[in-house]
């Protein structure tokens, strides 16, 4: 008996750390000519999975653990157009005998267009649309979920965000975006999906739809942001009862999660986060807090 | 400003083609395609046979001749139905028409990665083991672990083989050709030759075929029946056979599988998980001086892995060879040589390469595979199809190379059992492994032994593949160093014996009369 470890993914998780500061999903913009440098470290635990839809803990794999630290940048190319990019070094590790992963994940590039800003009632209409790609970094092990640190397969995704801000500082947020995502290539040739034998190294991996909405209080101090996010692979398959995950599976998640941000000084903000998973298919209960801190500056003016 | 906005944004519209472009999902699966008959083997019917006395053991009543009315109206038939094929039944046609054996044994392959997930524990800490009487119940039956896919391939390679040896006997015999030699409008799907086409030899393969693997995976009963009729039609939908080929062979597999099915009951499989007799080989390997045994490193502990394997019955020769094969002694635990051995796996842990990596995991074959039996069975099939045999000489190879494969595992799992030597994990807890630990001891290394008899039969049958086979065996035993699953000398030593162990079929291979 393969004593292989079951288990699900962190990947959710790891989507989750980019959900703090100005990110691809809310509705700030850096204006034209600043910069702002983001360096978040970010721990996502848990010892509940789901296996398709039932829940289970695995006394094999134990307590499962990732960890992010995240550099990321956003320009403003214009007050109306961002550039924004990310990378996340991630290590894995659970207490199961099977090694812990480290490594440099995936490269993302967004950009980020703010077509709609009027001012309505006593606040003001935003909308956003955003694109990006990712790509890995580097070749590290996508075939031993939940221990590899992504699925190592390119990425485009697309999602519009819509803001009303009232004057106050109260505001609410409504995103959503679809990632399409390519295939990976495993160490195999033989892979089971959909319970058939494919004879590849060449894995489909399923695309995801997200949606999320917000409230949340912003002054020029500080902010405080309350979330729910649902994840979902539009197609894909479930993990085989006592079996291990694998990068067809169709992960689900919807996750809470609250935010907070506050300026020490005009340039340097710091900013926390913890959310929880609370439903899921094919992917871990995890609990995630995040801490970061973000450093603005002007150029090129 | 707007005109720079329309830029970037063409850019973004530009950079999501190129990578939507990469986002494809279309993965490359292999196709095979119907090739010619190679060579008719006119005396394959009298080929060494595995469990039937010979192959005139059954007879059939003889086939109607090409003139009788009863042949006629079935050629009329034919023509009838090829008028009106779907498109399914051309697919059906094209793809049972490359090689029916290969075909069954992807399905096994299919059955046995599907079935190869161990059952979870209780929540008393205890383990369910699936109940061949209720095969559709949590846990299924069976359990498709590396022991029990290596006799399923054994065994329907022996039934196909066996089978078509009288099926060839047959043939021969009574010379009733193809419906298109007797009637030339009738148009093959599929390449025509000049075998005796009574009784059908993919007829004869489905029969046996199905009947084996009814036995073997009980609860995948419809789906086997539906392929097996499918792959029965799709001779008629060829053009390639009358109803009556079809009745004969089907008749023929089916009598063949049942003498298959008794020796199967009777190869002591059965007794192979007694795990009221492992407390009997603790104390017989303590008694043998060996104090550090194998404890299940799972949790739960789950019991071993089918302990009384090692008791089935081996193909190639008699248990007494078995025991005179055994490999010798291991290091004990705490030798300099073991040290040596614990030590290279603990500087693998802190210095696995990347390739290292790639081959543990390219070879790992674990929970949700083929296993290392179906890998040695899928390099097998490849290269029957690069090299375009018949049914009979590619059913021959596969028994001649899982026969193998099996008596390996028999006499892996007796060394195993015997010795009981811990696994590396074990011993130091701090070595971690990339793969996941199997249920059973280390001394001596499954893959190791599987790899290296396979290697052994398909080097004497591909002798232009030697090289790569031995390569191939070496990087799937060095996959387990490479996983910290194993300590060299389980892998070395299992390579040698896997290498005795396949002689043993290559001497059969050389007097079966095939050569």
């Amino acid at each position: 008996m393969r004593n292989k470890l079951l288990c699900t993914l962190l990947l959710l998780s790891v989507a989750c750390s980019f959900l703090t500061a100005q990110s691809p999903t809310d509705a700030l913009m850096m204006p034209q000519h600043q910069i702002c440098i983001l360096g978040q470290y970010a721990s996502s635990t848990w010892d509940e999975y789901w296996e398709g839809t039932n829940k289970r803990s695995n006394s094999n794999l134990g307590t499962f653990n990732a960890a992010s630290t995240m550099l990321m940048a956003n320009y403003g190319i214009t007050d109306r157009l961002n550039v924004m990019a990310g990378l996340p070094y991630v290590r894995t590790k659970s207490d199961s005998y099977l090694q812990g992963q480290r490594g440099l994940q995936d490269l993302s590039v967004w950009l980020k267009y703010r077509p709609l800003a009027i001012a309505a009632g006593p606040g003001e209409v935003r909308g956003f649309v955003t694109g990006g790609v990712s790509t890995p970094v580097s070749r590290y092990v996508n075939d031993l979920l939940p221990l590899s640190i992504g699925l190592r397969c390119p990425t485009a995704s697309l999602r519009a965000v819509l803001n009303y801000t009232f004057y106050s500082g109260l505001y609410a947020t409504a995103q959503a975006g679809h990632t399409w995502r390519g295939r990976t290539n495993i160490d195999r040739d033989s892979y089971l999906y959909n319970y058939q034998l494919y004879y590849t190294d060449e894995v489909p991996v399923p695309n995801v739809f997200d949606a999320s909405a917000r409230i949340g209080f912003i002054k020029e101090r500080f902010q405080t942001e309350f979330w729910v996010e649902r994840n979902a692979c539009v197609s894909g398959d479930d993990i085989r009862y006592n079996d291990g995950p694998f990068p067809t599976n169709k992960m689900e998640a919807t996750v809470a999660g609250w935010f907070g941000k506050v300026f020490v000084t005009r340039q340097w903000a710091l900013h926390a986060s913890v959310s929880k998973v609370f439903a899921g298919r094919n992917a871990g209960q995890a609990t995630t807090w995040a801490a970061g801190t973000t450093y603005f500056f002007t150029v090129g003016e | 400003m707007k005109k720079l906005h329309f830029s970037y944004l063409a850019l973004l519209c530009v950079t999501a083609v190129v990578v939507f472009a990469r986002c494809s999902k279309t993965v490359d699966d292999p196709v095979y395609e119907p090739y010619p008959e190679t060579s008719l083997d006119q005396n394959a019917g009298t080929w060494k046979t595995y469990v039937i006395t010979s192959g005139s053991q059954f007879s059939l009543p003889a086939p109607g001749a090409p003139t009788s009315a009863a042949y006629l109206a079935e050629v009329e038939d034919l023509k009838q139905m090829a008028a009106a094929l779907t498109d399914e039944q051309k697919e059906a046609a094209q793809f049972w028409g490359s090689n029916g054996v290969l075909r069954w044994h992807e399905i096994a392959r299919e059955f046995t990665a599907q079935y190869n997930v161990p059952p979870n524990y209780n929540a008393d800490g205890t383990y369910p083991w699936p109940d061949p009487a209720n095969p559709t119940v949590y846990p299924r039956f069976p359990f498709c672990n590396p022991p029990y896919a290596s006799r399923a391939f054994a065994l329907l390679s022996v039934a196909q083989y066996d089978a078509l040896v009288a099926a060839w006997n047959l043939k021969f015999q009574h010379n009733r050709k193809s419906p298109a030699h007797y009637d030339n409008s009738i148009a093959q799907l599929i390449p025509a030759n000049d075998l005796p086409s009574w009784p059908s030899e993919d007829a004869v393969v489905a029969a046996a075929s199905r009947e084996i693997l009814k036995f073997l995976f009980p609860g995948e009963k419809e789906l086997i029946e539906g392929k097996a009729a499918e792959h029965k039609n799709s001779r008629l939908w060829a053009g390639a056979n009358v109803q009556s080929d079809l009745d004969a062979g089907d008749s023929l597999g089916r009598k063949v599988a049942e003498r298959i099915i008794a020796y199967a009951k009777s190869d002591r499989m059965g007794q192979a998980n007694n795990q009221a007799g492992y407390p009997a080989l603790k104390d017989d390997a303590v008694a043998r001086g060996f104090t550090d045994l194998w404890v299940s490193q799972d949790i739960p502990a789950r019991p071993p892995m089918l302990p009384y394997f090692g008791n089935v019955k081996p193909w190639n020769f008699s248990d007494s060879v078995k025991v005179a094969i055994r490999p010798a002694v291991p290091p004990k635990s705490g030798s300099p040589e073991f040290n040596t051995a614990l030590e290279e796996l603990r500087d693998m842990v802190k210095n696995r390469t990347a390739e290292q990596w790639r081959i543990a995991s390219y070879w790992a074959d674990g929970v949700g595979s083929y296993t290392p039996p179906g890998h040695w069975n899928r390099t097998a099939c490849e290269l029957i199809y690069e090299k375009t045999f018949n049914e009979i000489r590619s059913a021959r190879a596969l028994a001649l190379m899982s026969t193998a494969v099996q008596d390996a595992g028999i006499v892996c799992w007796d060394t195993k059992y015997y010795y009981l030597l811990p696994r590396p994990t074990q011993v130091d807890r701090s070595i971690s492994t990339s793969t996941g630990i199997p249920n059973f001891p280390a001394y001596t290394s499954g893959h190791s032994t599987f790899s290296a008899a396979a290697a052994e039969v398909l080097s004497y049958l591909f002798p232009d593949h030697a090289a790569e086979m031995n390569e191939l065996a070496k990087e799937a035993s060095n996959s387990r160093i490479y996983g910290c699953i194993h300590y060299r000398f389980d892998c070395e030593v299992g390579l040698e014996s896997g290498k005795k162990v396949g002689s043993y079929a290559v001497e059969r291979g050389k007097n079966d009369g095939a050569e």
